[in-house]
């Protein structure tokens, strides 16, 4: 590995998303808060000086980028920029570990806080808050990828090293296009939903906020009480249709935008989405009758805490801290399902979850055939043993490290449910759990080694485990090279 | 008209068939089986790569060039420009495809193509444009049809052959009798059959006959069953004694081009259970890919073990379709010991097809044969159009357009020739199953069974009547 190649990379992503802080800089400013505005601009200015730094005798573009180097940019490029994130933060009061914490929460969009009294923070953090799940949602690497026309051929690998799902699905035949492609139906849909929003009676500072959190499949919000706060049946609806639509595959969304037909409705993994979702609301509708006593409410209430848990917005619309058991049974089993390949949403993915019931449903019928020739069908295609061996092998990883996580926050001293509940709702970008890490809880009351644990579980998470536990190899390290030799090229 | 086509027009209104230039390219299975059909009447030259071949048309009174048919000269010296017909029939689909192109462009008028794959014998679409861009006027895939007549032959439940014609508004069935058939019971003018439905035929040991009202079937004997589908179904009510039929069990042995067709369609009609054994590991992944029901079994279809072990006697319906005719036969053979109710086999040699059937297959099927007998029909044509070839060409069923100076008589006032009876009339939108008192009309098309002795004489009749 070419150490050199990963630094001068991840050091132009960094340089350029220093541009990124001037945004809630203005906000701040708008709202007269100058000490914020100051922050900012040092945060940003900070990024831009250290990307520049790193970036120093860079050749571009790369056009030779190895396999293992992609996976090393990407993993240190959502490092990177999470600490670069984490500044304003800081610059707020927040000790390095929930300074991190918070940030690594926003970019990976999974919208757990440790934020103990919201009163104590500026609109424009809030903002930032919001903003970095907004850029964690559809992936910071797509976005560079689609605004950097010098990262060549290397943009390929960064794109698929970074993008949630098995399947290399391109819309075009560019991967710049693609990614150009996906971000501006995301950014669409976000408009879309802040003047729905607004429609629906929410101020516009709100809205925008909202928006870029639910599109991201995120979760933060301004508001202490979450949705609830609004109290506002209308936003609900809004925002259950826009946690819907950031659940499915964007590719998708894309086709059926630019008029290739209804691809949604044809593809299995979007009917099984649509599938579980109606089953768990049904569920929780009947196991919620005492909860509430107005069927219209129960509905919306199950609705939308099954689109936020499984979407891994992680929004509440009620404190579902205080449902029952059963309900909340379902709401946890919902955490271990996650959204559609290619969306915003966590979670080990939908497409994986039917590939493996499919796999495991096959073995019982080889039971009865021995000589049967079985194989896993997706849509009426075949799905190569490699793909069903990465599957398996991902989700197998993934249980690891969830058990890894709950046994560090266990022993550290939480109880048992908000151990596993925290460890998954970080695992797979959820954000809340219940108990001590319920919606309306927070998780600065855990061991501070916890929310380390629990920050670089987020991290694991959002890249797919694989992305960066290949980097705990040993041969990826030997015979690093850390700057560039004159003898190449 | 030029001269040429002209002056074969008169010797045509003379002779009936006149003899044709034909060329076939390709002198294996196909190409002989033609050869054999076709030297009496029309003249041959044989073309094939391999020298060797030419020893087999020493018996028939053919010319034969050695050489390859896609080569201009090599046609040149087999005459091509004053050839009427070439046959292109080697084992290979793009062989046949530009000698068929060449031939064209040195002027040949028809040319007919064999094909083995899917690719080139799709009839619509792109497969029709390429047929077009090619000169082709006919393509022929065997194996396609073999597989659509087996899929006939399995929705039938209890038929051993079955048949649709007039767009599928008239069927027939063969049916083997046994004992328990209300059939054997009486003579057939006694029987109550259905109004729309005939017993065209019935087969005893190796002779084939029309029955009459006094004739009384016998278990043992094949008959024939041609009608209107509803009434047809009634008739097999009757051959069951009304045994409702549960979803049939299909099994196939064999994943080449004729069993993967075959699963295909039954695949997607999704009437039957299918399940098909296939022996190549990387051809059943295809299957298995390509099939959503159907259960693929990787294994060897004469494999003892394994058709116990999968319960293979339990189907219904066993097709083995190898390409082998060897293990076609053990494989079969093992299936009916085992119990399966109905065997159709695929045999490769023509002369193995009556052994297959002496030895207990239920169905013995030749894709070639088939494909050879309709072409040659075709070739040799006039105002009948084939239909069908049935018993290994005994029987036919030829469809005879009734000429406009044609005078309209009553059925039973027509003395047909022997060994032939009129199955049905269609006229326009209608079908008519007829009886005596039923007229035949100038413009009519009829569906006639016919002994394969009498086709011509039919021909004849009609056409100059």
């Amino acid at each position: 590995m070419r150490i050199f190649v990963v630094v001068q990379t991840i050091g132009g992503f960094l340089r350029l998303f220093g541009l990124a802080f001037l945004v809630p800089c203005a906000v701040s400013l708008l709202y007269g808060e100058r000490h914020d505005a100051t922050v900012f601009l040092g945060a940003g200015v900070l990024s831009a000086a250290m990307g520049h730094l790193m970036m120093r005798g860079r050749r571009s573009p790369i056009d030779d980028l190895k396999r293992v180097e992609g996976l090393a940019i990407v993993s240190g490029a959502w490092l990177l920029l999470s600490w670069s994130a984490a500044i304003p933060y800081l610059g707020a009061g927040m000790g390095p570990i929930d300074a991190m914490f918070e940030s690594m929460s926003g970019l990976t969009t999974t919208g757990a806080t440790v934020m103990r009294d919201f009163s104590e923070y500026g609109r424009g953090l809030f903002f930032w808050r919001s903003m970095t799940q907004w850029f964690g949602g559809m992936g910071v690497i797509a976005l560079f990828v689609a605004v950097l026309p010098k990262l060549g051929i290397g943009g390929r690998q960064l794109f698929f090293a970074e993008a949630p799902g098995p399947t290399d699905e391109k819309l075009t035949p560019r991967i710049r296009k693609t990614a150009a492609a996906l971000w501006s139906v995301y950014t669409g849909l976000t408009v879309a939903q802040c003047v729905a929003l607004m429609a629906a009676g929410m101020p516009l500072y709100d809205a925008a906020s909202h928006a870029m959190t639910t599109l991201s499949a995120g979760g933060f919000s301004p508001h202490g009480l979450s949705i609830a706060g609004y109290a506002n049946p209308a936003v609900e609806w809004v925002v259950i249709v826009f946690m819907f639509a950031a659940g499915a595959n964007f590719a998708l969304h894309y086709r059926t935008m630019v008029g290739q037909g209804w691809a949604l409705p044809k593809d299995e993994e979007f009917r099984a989405y649509v599938g579980i979702i109606v089953v768990a609301t049904v569920l929780c509708v009947v196991f919620l009758r005492p909860e509430f006593p107005g069927t219209v409410e129960r509905i919306r209430h199950s609705l939308f805490q099954t689109l936020s848990i499984m979407t891994t917005t992680g929004y509440a619309s009620t404190d579902f801290q205080l449902w029952n058991d059963q309900a909340k049974m379902v709401l946890l089993f919902l955490m271990f399902i996650g959204g559609c390949a290619g969306s915003a949403a966590g979670g080990p993915k939908v497409v994986r979850q039917l590939l493996i019931a499919r796999f495991t449903l096959l073995e019982l019928r080889r039971t009865l055939h021995p000589r049967g020739v079985l194989p896993v069908k997706l849509g009426g295609r075949v799905v190569s043993d490699d793909v069903m061996r990465g599957v398996i092998v991902f989700f197998l990883f993934y249980l690891l490290v969830f058990a890894v996580c709950t046994l560090v926050v266990g022993a550290l001293g939480a109880d048992l449910v908000t151990a596993l509940t925290a460890s998954i709702a970080c695992l797979g970008n959820i954000g809340p759990g219940f108990n001590a890490v319920g919606p309306m809880a927070n998780f600065a009351d855990l061991h501070p080694v916890s929310r380390v644990v629990l920050t670089a579980a987020m991290w694991i998470g959002r890249l797919e485990v694989l992305t960066v536990l290949v980097l705990l190899r040993p041969e990826v390290w030997r015979g690093a090279q850390l700057v560039q030799r004159a003898s190449t090229r | 008209m030029d001269r040429r086509a002209c002056r074969r027009y008169h010797q045509d209104a003379q002779h009936g068939v006149h003899p044709l230039r034909i060329i076939i390219v390709g002198g294996g299975e196909i190409g002989f089986a033609l050869a054999r059909e076709l030297s009496q009447d029309h003249n041959l030259s044989i073309v094939d790569q391999n020298p060797d071949v030419g020893k087999r048309f020493e018996s028939l009174d053919v010319a034969f060039l050695a050489g390859s048919g896609t080569s201009a000269e090599v046609l040149e010296r087999a005459q091509v420009r004053d050839v009427d017909l070439l046959i292109a029939c080697t084992g290979l689909d793009e062989v046949n495809m530009v000698a068929c192109a060449v031939a064209n462009r040195l002027g040949v008028g028809r040319t007919i193509c064999f094909a083995s794959r899917e690719d080139f014998a799709d009839a619509h679409g792109i497969g029709e444009t390429v047929r077009q861009h090619f000169g082709i006027e006919k393509i022929i895939w065997p194996e396609g049809q073999l597989a659509d007549e087996i899929e006939r032959i399995i929705a039938a439940p209890g038929a051993i052959d079955a048949e649709v014609f007039a767009d599928g508004r008239i069927r027939l069935l063969e049916f083997r009798l046994d004992a328990t058939s209300v059939l054997t019971t009486a003579p057939l003018a006694a029987l109550h059959l259905p109004h729309g439905a005939l017993i065209v035929a019935v087969k005893r040991g190796e002779a084939i006959e029309i029955p009459k009202g006094d004739t009384r079937l016998a278990p043992g004997d094949k008959i024939f069953v041609m009608g209107a589908p509803d009434a047809v179904a009634q008739v097999v009510g009757q051959i069951h004694g009304g045994r409702p039929h549960a979803r049939q069990v299909v099994t196939i042995i064999g994943g080449g081009d004729v069993g993967f067709r075959l699963a295909q369609r039954l695949d997607a009609a999704g009437e039957v259970d299918l399940r098909i054994i296939e022996r190549d590991r990387e051809r059943g992944a295809l299957l298995a890919g390509a099939l959503h029901r159907a259960l693929v079994l990787h294994g060897d279809g004469t494999d003892l073990e394994l058709l116990e072990a999968e319960d293979v006697g339990r189907s219904d319906v066993l097709v083995s379709v190898i390409d082998n005719d060897e293990r076609n036969l053990f494989a079969s053979l093992l299936g009916r010991q085992l119990g399966v109710g109905r065997v159709i086999t695929r045999v490769s040699r023509l002369a193995n097809l009556r052994l297959f059937e002496r030895v207990g297959i239920d169905v013995a099927l030749s894709a070639r044969g088939a494909a050879v007998s309709s072409l040659v029909h075709d070739i040799q044509g006039g105002r009948a159009h084939l239909l069908a070839v049935l018993e290994e060409g005994q029987a036919t069923i030829v469809e005879i357009q009734v000429p406009a100076g044609f005078q309209t008589r009553a059925l039973m006032a027509l003395t047909p020739p022997p060994q032939s009876i009129v199955g049905a009339i269609v006229r326009g939108p209608d079908v008519i199953v007829p009886r005596g008192p039923d007229e035949v009309r100038p413009g009519d098309r009829l569906i006639v069974f016919t002994a394969a002795e009498s086709v011509r004489l039919v021909r004849d009749y009609f056409g100059t009547a």
